[in-house]
């Protein structure tokens, strides 16, 4: 008997996961001059190094341009009505829909080839070297810029007050990567500290536990036995009758990079009807080479009886793609962080319509958590908690039952702050929650400013803004209707019974972004 | 700015990254983190990388001295930090590669929830089928690959599948885990290439065989792993001087005792018996060593070495009850029933084969090892019967082979 044949003599790795070069960090997307152009950047690790991408990576940038969808305001919204949308952008989806591509691949160690595929005027390509800005011109004589390299990481954000925000425990403590019931504790998601929460509490005598510092390590606690259970009834308070806010309004990206594929598009080479097709929805994925291609030999094919499922989705794909297997996917912001906690096989890009009820679900669990800490502030709800007085923490098994508690989240038009939004003062309706997450795309408005939720620029403070769901935006604060950008303004929180008074996010990034293209800043002076 | 062809596949530079550079960096990596602890011992999830780290280098070298050193680390951090549940995962982890089966069912209870999480799952089936509990192995692991298809689960089915007889269906559970594996994952890409490679030499196959090496060794180049399989091909190819190069170069970088033992067989059947004797005491002192230890790793080794060239009956016996002590398959029974028959026990021989072949198992030696058993006890029907299976399921069966 062969009894070292077991595959642990070379699954051994498997308690350190190392910074990888298909983790798609953002996807930014906005127009530009007059909405004739439009740029997209794609952000992601920085590995094996900023400006050096890895040779074994495929990245694609997926684009589709199409009407305007106008809601009627006086549809009757109902679970029926949603799932029924679901099932549309599915049909779409996975039906007539084309898309274009622009394909990333490593050349030489200096250069990327960029590949446009599936363009209304054909197909080409241009090799393009890395860290520098190229003109490619298709051929039809449309011009574009690229980029692909490295640059300092345009988000910002407090990660470390996000995940303590939502209980995520490896933030905080060292948990067994087996132990996936201890990813995000099973006790109330909030955004003001409840009182006795001695799991995610902030600690004096540790004022960065969480916090990555610049050395890649973060300081942690061993994780309790356990139950891992909160038993109190209510927000923490200090002895001024301050609640202690869970952010800190820091940049843990601060002083990092990242890889960038950067693109500044014609609106016209995607779609020639420009004037009918005003959204351009795009996203973007990375995919690995498989092992059995890195050989130089003709692999096996996957047999029909033993792997019929896989058999067929390969089908779908080109003789390229089928070399390379889908690790990440990118489109909203939060989509796959806050609404599908954080589990890879839900990570599935625009084709993320079967997971709709999904995101009722999950979005009512964070609006238990959510929703109180926002009325302790003073701050009128979109999320339906029977005014409880303390974030709760709740699950569920059934839409029905959660939708109720959503329904306003979901179906409430996302106020803007001002009207810089719609430069040209057109008729755009304001985009609403359940059309902004399904399907799961960058959808950038060629006719607005391409603000979040019309796209997403580089400024935009979008992890304020997701929070901002949770705010009823047919109440008013200081006389004007609540919007994305009001948890983004200083002057709440200066009135705000709470410490520290500070928005939850950094407002701005730590390094001035770029008037021109590339428009992200240069990359920091280090290989992190 | 140059045009082409959009249908062109991309052009790929193709950089392999090997065993030198692998290993290279695992040193370093210890080194790295083990620096960076003496200032931090306190920082538990670093010691628990360092650990992950130290066997990562000691698997990756085959090298037992730092087996020694990362099992010695790992008791220091269960010392320091209790049983957590990722520590005791790699506890047990070493204790079922060097056969502590009684070591694995503690460190499962020293962690209790990880009988119930994947990778306890998947460590109960395979102490299932090294106590014998193969149905129940077999059960588990299609259970799992339901689940979660996972390479290393599809490649556990793979080789009880092989055990089965069933190269066919054996190697396409390994095709389907190869599937499963990125360019970031070559050495386990390697390591499957080298099973299947195995399943084709296992059936006679060598052309196959050569195949699979080749794939392995191109893809992951310069492992000891795939050069030791490549040598005990060459030796059954009978390119003797060829094999005898390429192991002793293994032996050098590995110091395994196994593979000492292995390389003096390889010298007997080169007719070579001067040199071999160097070669099989160098084995017999580490496996001696080993056990003196308490140690439990090498006692098939040490029957397989007794009841083989060194004739030497009743200290084989020793090592093969001792074995079976510790897990009954019907690997064990093969070598309890070979010595008990060179021990002059014919009848309990007889049980003891017979136990190993109501498993299913379909492996050339052991039915080889029951025909010849079969014969002694005068049943020729079945000594028969056995030796036309064992030439069906390997033609080539008699060649020299190695116990891996």
């Amino acid at each position: 008997m062969a009894d070292h044949n077991d595959p642990n003599a070379v699954n051994h790795i498997f308690s350190d996961i190392d910074y990888s070069p298909a983790d798609l960090y953002d996807l930014f997307g906005w127009p530009v001059e007059d909405g004739r152009k439009v740029v997209f950047a794609l952000t992601l690790a920085s590995a094996p190094s900023a400006g050096v991408l890895d040779p074994d990576l495929l990245y694609r940038l997926l684009l589709t341009s199409h009407p305007r969808v106008a809601w009627p305001d006086a549809r009757e919204f109902n679970a029926d009505s949603v799932l029924g949308y679901f099932e549309a952008v599915k049909q779409k989806y996975l039906g007539e829909l084309k898309t274009a591509e622009i394909r990333v691949t490593v050349k030489t160690p200096g250069s990327v080839l960029m590949r446009f595929l599936g363009f209304p005027c054909g197909e080409f390509s241009a090799e393009v070297n890395v860290n520098t800005v190229a003109p490619i011109t298709a051929p039809d004589g449309h011009a574009i810029k690229a980029f692909v390299g490295g640059r300092d990481d345009g988000f910002f954000n407090d990660l470390t007050g996000f995940f303590r925000s939502i209980n995520y425990a490896p933030q905080f403590y060292h948990v067994p990567h087996t132990m996936m019931e201890a990813r995000e504790l099973p006790i109330p998601k909030t955004l003001l500290e409840l009182e006795g929460n001695d799991l995610f509490n902030y600690r004096d005598d540790m004022p960065e536990w969480g916090y990555t510092q610049p050395d890649g390590n973060t300081p942690k606690l061993d994780l309790p036995p356990g139950p891992w259970t909160w038993s109190g009834d209510r927000f923490k308070k200090d002895a001024n009758g301050n609640f202690r806010f869970v952010y800190s309004g820091r940049d843990c990206r601060a002083g990092q990079n990242c890889n960038a594929i950067v693109l500044e598009i014609p609106h016209s080479l995607i779609t020639p009807n420009t004037a009918e097709n005003r959204l351009v929805n795009a996203w973007g994925e990375s995919w690995v080479l498989k092992a059995a291609h890195k050989v130089e030999s003709i692999p096996d094919d996957p047999s029909w009886l033993a792997q019929p499922w896989k058999v067929v989705r390969e089908k779908e794909l080109d003789g390229e793609l089928q070399r390379y297997k889908l690790v990440d996917t990118d489109g909203q912001p939060f989509a796959d962080a806050a609404l599908s906690e954080r589990e890879d096989d839900r990570q599935l890009g625009a084709n993320n319509f079967w997971l709709g009820p999904h995101f009722i679900k999950r979005l009512a669990h964070l609006g238990w958590g959510f929703g109180p800490s926002i009325s302790a502030l003073g701050l009128k709800c979109s999320f339906d908690h029977d005014d409880s007085p303390v974030s709760v923490y709740k699950t569920y098994d059934h839409v029905v039952a959660a939708f109720p508690r959503v329904a306003k989240t979901l179906f409430q038009k996302l106020n803007m702050p001002d009207d810089s939004w719609n430069p040209k003062g057109l008729n755009i309706p304001l985009r609403r929650p359940f059309e902004i997450f399904v399907p799961n795309v960058c959808a950038v408005d060629m006719d607005t400013s391409g603000t979040w939720p019309f796209g997403r620029r580089l400024e935009d403070q979008v992890a304020t803004r997701f929070l901002s769901l949770f705010l009823d935006m047919e109440a008013e604060w200081n006389g004007r209707k609540y919007h994305v950008d009001l948890l983004g303004d200083q002057a709440l929180w200066d009135s705000a019974p709470i410490f520290p008074r500070t928005p939850p996010n950094p407002l701005k990034n730590d390094k001035v972004f770029l008037d021109n293209f590339p428009y992200l800043a240069e990359p920091w002076p280090q290989t992190w | 700015m140059v045009a082409a062809s959009a249908n062109e596949p991309a052009p790929r530079p193709v950089a392999f990254r090997g065993f030198k550079e692998d290993l290279e960096h695992a040193q370093s990596e210890v080194a790295r983190l083990a620096t960076r602890l003496s200032r931090q011992p306190c920082d538990l999830q670093g010691r628990v990388r360092l650990l992950y780290r130290m066997f990562h280098r000691a698997s990756l070298s085959g090298r037992m001295t730092y087996f020694e050193e990362m099992d010695a680390e790992l008791r220091n951090v269960l010392r320091d930090f209790g049983p957590k549940e990722d520590i005791c995962l790699l506890k047990v982890n070493l204790d079922f590669r060097f056969h502590r089966l009684h070591e694995v069912r503690r460190d499962m209870e020293m962690a209790p929830m990880l009988a119930s999480r994947v990778e306890g799952k998947v460590l109960l089936a395979d102490l299932d089928m090294q106590e014998g509990r193969y149905r129940d192995a077999q059960l588990a692991l299609e259970s799992l690959i339901a689940k979660s298809p996972t390479w290393d689960i599809l490649a556990r089915l793979a080789h009880w599948k092989g055990k089965l007889g069933e190269f066919s269906e054996a190697d396409g559970l390994y095709r389907e885990a190869e599937d499963e594996l990125t360019a970031k994952q070559m050495l386990s890409y390697a390591w499957l290439e080298v099973q299947r490679g195995l399943l084709a030499f296992n059936s006679g196959n060598y052309a196959d065989a050569w195949s699979h090496y080749h794939r392995a060794d191109s893809s992951y180049p310069g492992h000891w792993y795939t050069a030791e399989h490549m040598a005990e091909l060459l030796a059954a190819e009978e390119r003797f001087d060829e094999a005898l190069v390429m192991l002793r170069e293994v032996v050098e970088r590995t110091d395994k005792p196994e593979l000492c033992h292995a390389l003096a067989e390889m010298y007997v059947c080169a007719g070579r018996q001067d040199i071999a004797e160097t070669w099989f005491n160098r084995a017999l002192t580490a496996y001696q060593e080993s056990a003196r230890r308490g140690d439990v790793h090498y006692f098939h080794h040490l029957a397989d070495y007794y009841g083989g060239a060194m004739e030497e009956p009743a200290e084989a016996l020793v090592w093969a009850r001792r074995d079976i002590e510790l897990r009954s398959n019907f690997s064990t029974q093969t070598a309890l029933a070979w010595a008990l028959y060179r021990n002059g026990k014919l009848a309990e021989s007889m049980d003891f084969i017979r136990l190993a072949l109501t498993s299913g198992v379909r492996d050339a030696a052991i039915l080889s090892t029951a025909a010849e058993l079969f014969e002694a006890s005068g049943d020729m029907a079945a000594s028969r019967q056995y030796t036309a299976a064992a030439l069906k399921l390997n033609p080539l069966h008699r060649r020299f082979r190695m116990h891996h």
